[in-house]
């Protein structure tokens, strides 16, 4: 049977996991696989599993069990190893790395943070300040058959939402970082113009989120800023 | 505008909350073992769709350029205005007002991230929200 693997901690970590089960259909049962320096949390890796909502909610509520008692390295989604003692060996022969990287760790957590801005006031913003763009926009509201010129008008705007949200998501990551450790930022972005993790310190827990929200109010209602956490340090692994 | 994070979470609840929006953390970072394989993971398709917003294309000009004609430039330039004003004059509820728009999402994510927990999560695939932004969202290349 192989090993589905949650997450490595220190060896002196307490591993409080009553109560709470692994992932599969029935929920898998979770033990400790432990040397002398490493706890590892696992279960049986049920047979074809899936990342079903179930499933993947079971492995963050491991994760955040073991997080509210000490440092956690999270693994990823449906890591799964051939059995347990492969996994021992692992905690062997990564002792060094895990243990390192469990301390930088100890007594942080991740935020992840979004933005978005409504793309009509952006627009807006773009229309008001080049002079160039108004005028792409008069003539082709006039002239709605004029391609190249529409063309013209887009890239332009393409250009400037570009370069403009990049200041903004710039100017919330600096404004936030000194309260935080490190940042991650995801590397491809969608119609967020800002998708960043944050490792913050629990002590810097509640003067970070107040920080958010600072700034939240302080764009106004045409930004949208989400903010999800404290969750296990998936980005700082 | 009462949601603080107070402390880890580990609270009971109902498992229905903000997990769409870590999903690419759960299933793209995290720590591999490169030794061991992840599991075929049927259904991350359904998830993850792929973000193909090509910024440089003529699609993507054309339609920003609908878009920007279509806009009605003057009520919107009031919009504003207006807000500034109910701020000036009545300070307290007017920023309350205005916090409210902006960080609602924050706010529900988390308490929602506090009060998740596990014992009742319903069966289909996290792909709850429907606006264009949030199914648009999480584009990283899947685990190899």
């Amino acid at each position: 049977m192989s090993t589905y693997i949650y997450a490595i901690t220190s060896a002196d970590h307490p591993l409080r996991l009553k109560g709470i089960k692994g992932v599969g259909d029935p929920a898998s049962e979770l033990r400790a696989l432990g040397t002398q320096a490493l706890s590892a949390v696992v279960s049986d890796a049920p047979a074809g599993l899936r990342a079903k909502r179930r499933d993947l909610v079971a492995h963050q509520d491991v994760l955040e069990r073991l997080l509210a008692d000490g440092a956690v390295l999270p693994m990823r989604f449906g890591l799964v190893a051939p059995d347990d003692e492969q996994v021992l060996t692992a905690l062997d022969d990564q002792r060094d790395a895990y243990l390192e990287r469990l301390k930088e760790l100890e007594g942080c957590l991740e935020f992840n943070l979004k933005a978005s801005r409504d793309e009509d006031d952006l627009l807006r913003e773009i229309i008001a300040e080049s002079e160039e763009a108004r005028q792409l926009n008069e003539f082709t509201r006039e002239n709605p058959d004029a391609r190249n010129q529409k063309i013209a008008l887009g890239e332009l705007l393409s250009r400037e939402i570009q370069h403009r949200n990049s200041v903004q998501a710039q100017h919330i990551v600096d404004r936030l970082a000194s309260l935080t450790v490190r940042q991650h930022a995801a590397e491809q972005q969608d119609s967020n113009f800002l998708n960043v993790s944050f490792l913050v310190r629990r002590e810097n827990m509640e003067s970070f989120s107040r920080a958010v929200r600072e700034e939240a109010d302080r764009r106004g209602p045409a930004y949208s800023l989400s903010l999800h956490g404290p969750l296990p340090p998936y980005s700082f692994v | 505008m009462t949601v603080v994070p107070q402390s880890n979470s580990t609270a009971g609840g109902s498992g229905s909350g903000n997990l769409y929006d870590v999903l690419e953390l759960i299933l793209d970072r995290g720590l591999v073992i490169d030794a061991f394989v992840r599991v075929s993971l049927v259904g991350i398709e359904i998830l993850k769709i792929d973000v193909r917003v090509v910024v440089a294309s003529v699609d993507t000009y054309l339609r920003f350029a609908e878009a920007c004609n279509r806009l009605d430039l003057e009520s919107g330039r009031k919009a504003p205005t207006q807000l500034t004003d109910i701020v000036g004059e009545a300070t307290e509820s007017g920023a309350k007002g205005k916090s409210k728009g902006a960080l609602t999402g924050a706010v529900e994510a988390l308490s929602d991230s506090l009060q998740r927990a596990g014992d009742s999560e319903p069966e289909e695939q996290p792909e709850r929200r429907s606006t264009a932004s949030s199914s648009r969202r999480t584009s990283r290349r899947r685990e190899d």
